[in-house]
C-alpha cells in the first residue's frame, strides 16, 4: 500500500506522466474534497471555486510533498485551509464575524437550488455553522464524511483523544440547539 | 466507592498480565463520551440536504486540467495587482501622510510608523479605492521607485509559458 502510494506520487512529480497521474488523482478525490469544502463555504458555486483553488494548490506542490504524511490527508489540509481562507476573507469583506458569516450563509439555503434538505437538515446546519471551527471541523468529518479519529488527527494535527472530545461537545450542543428550537 | 476503584484497578492489572491484550491510551476515558455521541447521533439526519448541477463531477476533471495549464498566467496578473495594490497603498499613504506632515508641525511620521501602519491597514483599502487613487494619482510623480518598470513586465512576459493565453487575455478587456 506504502510503496503504491509512493509510486503514484512518482508519478505525479514526473513531467512526463504528470498530467495522467494528475487527472486520475481528481478523479479519485473530486468529490470526497467537494463534499468536505461544500460542508464548510456552503454553496456550490464557492464550493466549486475553492475546489479547483484546492487542485491548482495539489499540482503546484506535489512537486515539493515530501511524503511525511499521507497524501489524501495532505489534500484534506490543502482544502480544509482553502475553504477557511475563503470563509475569512468573505466576513473581512463584509466586515462581520466568520460565526455570523457562516448562520447567514445557511440561512441562505432555504432559497438555495442547490439545496434539498427539509427544516431538520437546515436546522442541524444551522447547530453547526454555530459551533466553534474545530469543533464543526470534526463533526462534518466524522458524521457526515465517516472519518475515523486516526484519519482525522492526521489531517487536523490534533490528538486522537482531543478529537473526541471535540466531537462530543459538538454532538451535545447540537442536541441542545435542536432541543430549544422545537421549544 | 473507593473500593470499586480499588477493584477496578486490581482487575485491569491481573487483566492484563493474563491477556496480553492492551487498549488505546484514554480508551476508556472516552468510552462514555463516544457513547453518549452515538445516541445523540441517532436522532439526527443522515444527509445533509447539499445537491450538486447535473454531470458537474464528470465535467470537472478536463476543467481543472485546464485551468492547471494557465495556473502561470493568473499567478503573473495575481501578482501585479498586488504589487500595484501595494504601490497605490504607499502613494495614498505618501500623499495624504505629507499634507498631514505640512500642514502639522508638531507632529512627524517615522518611516517605521508608516511600515507599521501599512502592516496593519493595507487590506482596508478595497480595489476600487485603489483604482480611484490611481486615478487621481501618479505613482511616479510622487516616488520613482514605486513605478512598475516595463523592463518588469516584460520579463514577467517572458517566464510565462502561456503567452497564448495571456494574449487572448488582454484582448478580451
Amino acid at each position: 500500500m506504502e510503496t503504491q502510494q509512493s509510486l503514484f506520487i512518482s508519478s505525479l512529480q514526473e513531467p512526463e506522466t504528470k498530467e495522467k497521474a494528475f487527472k486520475r488523482l481528481v478523479q479519485e478525490y473530486k468529490e470526497r474534497l467537494y463534499w468536505h469544502i461544500r460542508k464548510i463555504v456552503i454553496s456550490h458555486d464557492d464550493a466549486d471555486d475553492v475546489l479547483q483553488n484546492t487542485f491548482i494548490k495539489v499540482f503546484k506542490g506535489i512537486d515539493k510533498f515530501k511524503q511525511d504524511s499521507k497524501l489524501y490527508s495532505w489534500m484534506y489540509r490543502i482544502a480544509t485551509n482553502e475553504s477557511i481562507t475563503f470563509i475569512n476573507k468573505r466576513a473581512r469583506e463584509r466586515n462581520i464575524d466568520i460565526t455570523e458569516m457562516k448562520q447567514e450563509m445557511v440561512s441562505n439555503l432555504q432559497s438555495d437550488v442547490w439545496f434539498s434538505g427539509n427544516d431538520i437538515q437546515i436546522i442541524l446546519q444551522e447547530a453547526v455553522a454555530r459551533l466553534p471551527k474545530k469543533q464543526q471541523l470534526v463533526f462534518n468529518m466524522k458524521y457526515f464524511d465517516h472519518l475515523k479519529y486516526q484519519e482525522i488527527s492526521e489531517i487536523l494535527g490534533t490528538s486522537v483523544g482531543g478529537l473526541k472530545a471535540s466531537y462530543f461537545q459538538a454532538v451535545k450542543k447540537i442536541e441542545n440547539y435542536i432541543i430549544n428550537k422545537h421549544n | 466507592m473507593k473500593r470499586v476503584i480499588n477493584h477496578s484497578k486490581d482487575w485491569k492489572l491481573t487483566e492484563d498480565i493474563k491477556t496480553g491484550f492492551t487498549v488505546p491510551e484514554s480508551y476508556f476515558t472516552c468510552i462514555e463520551d463516544e457513547l453518549f455521541s452515538k445516541l445523540i447521533e441517532e436522532k439526527l439526519p443522515k444527509h445533509n440536504g447539499f445537491k450538486t448541477p447535473k454531470s458537474y463531477f464528470e465535467e470537472l476533471e478536463d476543467l481543472i486540467i485546464k485551468k492547471t495549464k494557465k495556473g502561470k498566467v493568473i499567478t503573473l496578473k495575481r501578482k501585479k495587482i498586488k504589487l500595484i495594490s501595494v504601490a497605490a497603498s504607499i502613494a495614498l499613504l505618501l500623499f495624504f501622510g505629507s499634507n498631514f506632515i505640512f500642514n502639522n508641525n508638531n507632529t512627524e511620521l517615522s518611516s517605521e510608523e508608516i511600515i507599521s501602519w501599512l502592516d496593519v491597514n493595507a487590506n482596508l483599502l478595497s480595489n476600487d479605492e485603489i483604482a480611484f487613487a490611481l486615478t487621481e494619482l501618479n505613482i511616479n510623480d510622487i516616488n520613482p521607485y514605486l513605478a512598475i518598470k516595463n523592463e518588469d513586465i516584460v520579463e514577467s512576459l517572458l517566464n510565462s509559458n502561456d503567452l497564448d493565453y495571456l494574449i487572448e487575455d488582454i484582448n478580451t478587456k
